[in-house]
């Protein structure tokens, strides 16, 4: 029994080889790019990220799409748009032939379904703030409602033809009446066609004495600002004039999706390949964890004509060193980072154009700890920092020192340029330093700079300690931790100076000067500045463009008097991409939306190393 | 014989109840959650992710829920991927891991073993010091140097194989070959310290003195009671090695399950974090059982209890 049992290990053994080495084959697709660690999520609504925002930009379209170059909203699904007078109401009116991949048409009533999923509270969307200008949206998503105010509850029950997962069966009226009786599940009081009934939130569908279970009860969405007025009109009222509403419509975010798919098969069944229905330039193949998301023209695109490519593979790679060793060996069209090691190699290459973006790298410091309670002492410490150091020292990649909150590039787009605090003079610094008490750094407490784990931080952080020491004598101690832990610090304010940054969601100085607002939870300085608040608010609701630049502007003028932060430098894209690519432009945000892109065959041909007609080149040398 | 199966079943649902209750405490007890980012959400919108994901429940009322459902075989969702159950992404994970360990074991096998057994044979001589010279550097050497250097030889220099990616024979090759190297370098000292072990004993001696032929003796007889160090290594190693290698995969950009080791504890992914430490207490605890059994095949002086 034993020899039959070694034959049997024997057997399984080449077995189990044949199978490791067995491979089904894949056709390479046109274009392979590496889109940087595995996304989170196909579902727009939940979604959050650079690399997400690339497929989905890629499976789904919007309102309006950015222009790959300048960025400017143009049309996608909405052929054209019309802003009110009070430019609080946008009109959005839908092309006819735009088309699911069902073959089904693209309506008004399909965004007014997105967008309210968008808001809903149990859809709990990240970038759920961004549509909080429509009037109501943040009352309807943060359950925030009072008597009097007219509210929509969802029970648990569902309509009899309903599809598995739709909503609940859908309640309407006012509320009369609170009841929280300690409990953090109160008991509303409803008025519905003239008869009252209570209602509580509960997980279960149970019911006790006179108490009716729901699953939600929220403002009633009718009374949010968007409304599908026919088929191919969807309006949208906000709460103040938004200039770059537009552009924000054309955000991934916001992309529509199908409600009879999401219905069907609730999430995550219906991100699944063989379930999703979509709209944009592509479709979704297959999707492997960690290894590459397949995507092909899709043929009931509208303006399928314009798309050029068929097949897209987008790799989840995640060393930026393996992405360099593909694109090297032609495996890879366009790789979206590099290694900082060999940065300065590569700055020589054609194909290799680093260009500044909306994104800015600073140091947060909290303002409550002495001595950085004195803004003698910040501004100081933000003068006493040689940016033009750490930009060709340390990061290499024509990083742009940066002396405000909002980046400089900003002004080639919009009508905004900021003011600066001054920049590097240690002088002025040690001027500075003396009159706050500390001259020469004599009594000044050791600060403690805070950052997570990562090589280029450290690196950053070491040049500022010794720059800190040389011009103000003051003595700096490095403290890294681990992400998490390094978050948790700096929202418990459990810190001195923290490294951060920030990536501008759209092209307007509020997207930066916003996180220093007393209400903001990104703002973790501890500096709250009541003229900064007053010149933010008036400038959100201003409808004048200048003036409300002229407000953004006074404000980051007392932002960078204050200086509860200290700016380092504006980040640059690090897209390497082949010079046959065509449709794809280096921008602000870095955005470069795939049904653009193109191949240019004959300038491939030509340079292809080992192609063709490199090798006839060769011959005739 | 059904006793010890039995015994051995019980302890199995013991170990990963207690590795279950010592992960889920342990990783919720680390600053930060699946959801925290630099991007600071607006508290009603955290509330309501807390909410959708059922995190603002007592823990013992999450540990009660999680236990029951992985009872039931369900692993749960990811947080951090949610497109993605648990076991969904394993069952991608694994295969392609599996694969590639498999053909690294194959590697460190056929070139392991045979190494020991020469230098073993050979003690004392050139070969011996430059197969054990050989050994000593390839565990030495983490297998990132190995992969980089070989990367440059045999991508770049010499262009026989492709950087990275996954789906072909040759993009296992040289990936599998990296993750083999050191497990080949500790079976070839494992098989040589064994060999010269027994070859030493005195049934040896009698087989030489039966007039058997050298390859008769060393392969048949002396090679089986080597080999059991060698098999108790090679049990908690295939288990390390089908689960993957977190540096492999990055260099080589493989779609295996080690990278989800180290980045679901990371990134606080609390249910695929537990979901492949469970997966690994399993794997690990049946290759060791498995090891146990083979004892009884090597030796005939072992019987099972």
């Amino acid at each position: 029994m034993r020899r039959y049992l070694g034959y049997a290990i024997v057997i399984a053994c080449l077995g189990m080889m044949g199978w490791a080495v067995s491979f089904g084959t894949l056709p390479p697709a046109d274009f392979t790019f590496s889109n940087g660690d595995e996304i989170k999520t196909i579902d727009p609504a939940i979604s959050t990220g650079q690399p997400e925002g690339r497929i989905i930009w890629a499976l789904f379209e919007g309102l309006c799409r950015w222009h790959p170059e300048t960025l400017e909203p143009i049309p996608g699904v909405a052929e054209r748009w019309e802003v009110s007078e009070d430019k609080c109401t946008y009109t959005f009116f839908l092309r006819p032939e735009a088309r699911w991949s069902d073959d089904t048409p693209v309506t008004a009533h399909d965004f007014h379904y997105s967008l309210r999923r968008f808001l809903h509270p149990a859809t709990a969307a990240e970038y759920g703030k961004e549509l909080w200008y429509v009037k109501n949206a943040r009352r309807f998503t943060t359950r925030d409602v009072s008597v009097g105010d007219p509210v929509e509850i969802e029970l648990h029950q569902q309509p009899e033809d309903a599809l598995p997962f739709a909503e609940g069966i859908v309640l309407r009226g006012t509320l009369v009446n609170v009841d929280d009786h300690g409990d953090d599940r109160p008991i509303f009081t409803v008025e519905i066609d003239g008869r009252t009934q209570r209602f509580q939130r509960t997980d279960e569908g149970s019911t006790d004495d006179g108490v009716t279970a729901c699953r939600m009860l929220t403002y009633d969405f009718d009374h949010v600002g968007i409304r599908a007025i026919d088929r191919q009109t969807l309006e949208i009222r906000l709460n103040h004039p938004v200039p770059y509403f537009v552009q924000l419509m054309g955000f991934y975010p916001f992309s529509p999706v199908n409600r009879r798919c999401v219905e069907t098969h609730g999430y995550p069944g219906w991100t699944r390949p063989e379930n999703l229905v979509s709209n944009g330039a592509f479709r979704l193949k297959f999707r492997r964890v960690r290894d590459r998301i397949r995507l092909v023209k899709s043929p009931t695109y509208w303006n399928r004509d314009q798309v050029q490519l068929e097949t897209i593979d987008a790799l989840a790679v995640k060393s930026t060193t393996t992405m360099l060793n593909l694109y090297m060996t032609g495996k890879v069209d366009w790789i979206t980072s590099v290694p900082t090691e060999v940065v300065t190699d590569l700055m020589e290459r054609d194909d290799f154009k680093p260009s500044p973006y909306l994104a800015l790298y600073y140091y947060l410091i909290n303002t409550q700890r002495p001595p950085l309670d004195d803004p003698r002492v910040r501004r100081a410490l933000a003068m006493a920092v040689d940016r033009d150091e750490i930009v060709e020292r340390v990061t290499r990649s024509g990083q742009v020192p940066a002396y405000s909150l909002v980046p400089e590039e900003i002004s080639k787009y919009v009508d905004y340029t900021p003011p600066a605090f001054g920049g590097f003079d240690p002088d002025e610094a040690r001027r500075l330093m003396a009159e706050a008490g500390y001259p020469d750094g004599r009594g000044c407490p050791r600060i403690e700079v805070l950052y997570n784990t990562h090589e280029s931080h450290k690196a950053i952080a070491e040049v500022v300690q010794a720059q800190w020491k040389r011009h103000l004598g003051v003595d700096v101690t490095l403290n890294n931790q681990e992400w998490g832990a390094y978050l948790t610090s700096r929202r418990q304010g459990r810190y001195m100076i923290a490294r951060a940054g920030w990536i501008g969601d759209y092209i307007d100085p509020n997207t930066f000067l916003d996180l220093f607002t007393s209400d903001n939870p990104q703002n973790q300085s501890g500096w709250s500045h009541d003229e900064y608040d007053r010149l933010m608010k008036a400038a959100q609701v201003e409808p004048d463009n200048q003036r409300r630049m002229e407000l953004f502007h006074a404000a980051e003028v007392i932002l960078l008097d204050e200086l509860p932060m200290i700016p380092f430098y504006v980040y640059v894209s690090q897209s390497m991409v082949r010079p046959w690519v065509t449709g794809f432009y280096h921008n602000i945000q870095d955005v470069h939306p795939l049904w653009a892109i193109g191949i240019d065959e004959s300038l491939r041909e030509k340079l292809r190393p080992g192609s063709r007609g490199l090798r006839i080149e060769e011959a005739r040398r | 014989m059904t006793a010890f199966f039995l015994r051995r079943a019980l302890w199995l649902v013991l170990t990963l109840w207690i590795v279950f209750t010592v992960s889920f405490f342990l990783m919720r007890s680390v600053p930060g959650g699946p959801f925290s980012q630099e991007r600071e959400l607006e508290p009603q919108i955290a509330e309501l992710i807390q909410e959708r994901y059922r995190l603002d429940d007592p823990l013992w009322q999450q540990y009660l829920r999680e236990l029951t459902a992985a009872l039931r075989g369900d692993l749960g969702y990811s947080y951090r991927k949610p497109d993605f159950s648990n076991a969904e992404i394993i069952s991608q994970g694994l295969p392609v891991s599996a694969s590639l360990g498999i053909v690294a074991l194959a590697f460190a096998v056929l070139l392991g073993l045979p190494a020991g057994i020469i230098s073993a044979v050979r003690r004392g001589t050139l070969v011996d010091a430059g197969l054990m010279l050989a050994a000593t550097v390839g565990i030495a050497l983490p297998n990132f140097i190995i992969a980089s250097v070989l990367i440059i030889l045999l991508v770049f220099l010499i262009p026989v194989f492709p950087a990275g990616g996954w789906g072909s024979l040759n993009q296992l090759i040289l990936p599998a070959f990296c993750l083999g190297a050191p497990y080949a370098a500790f079976i070839a000292r494992l098989t040589r310290t064994g060999m010269l072990d027994v070859l030493s004993q005195d049934y040896i001696r009698t087989a030489y003195a039966k007039g058997l032929a050298d390859r008769v003796v060393i392969l048949r007889h002396a090679l089986r009671l080597a080999m059991v160090p060698v098999v108790s290594f090679l049990g908690p190693a295939i288990a390390g090695i089908l689960t993957g290698s977190l540096v492999i995969e990055q260099i080589f950009a493989i779609p295996g399950l080690g990278a989800h080791f180290v980045e679901a504890a990371l990134m606080s992914d609390y249910t695929l974090a537990m979901a492949v430490v469970l997966l690994y207490t399993v794997l690990l605890y049946t290759m060791n059982f498995v090891v146990d059994l083979s004892y009884s095949l090597i030796d005939p002086r072992v019987r099972l209890e």
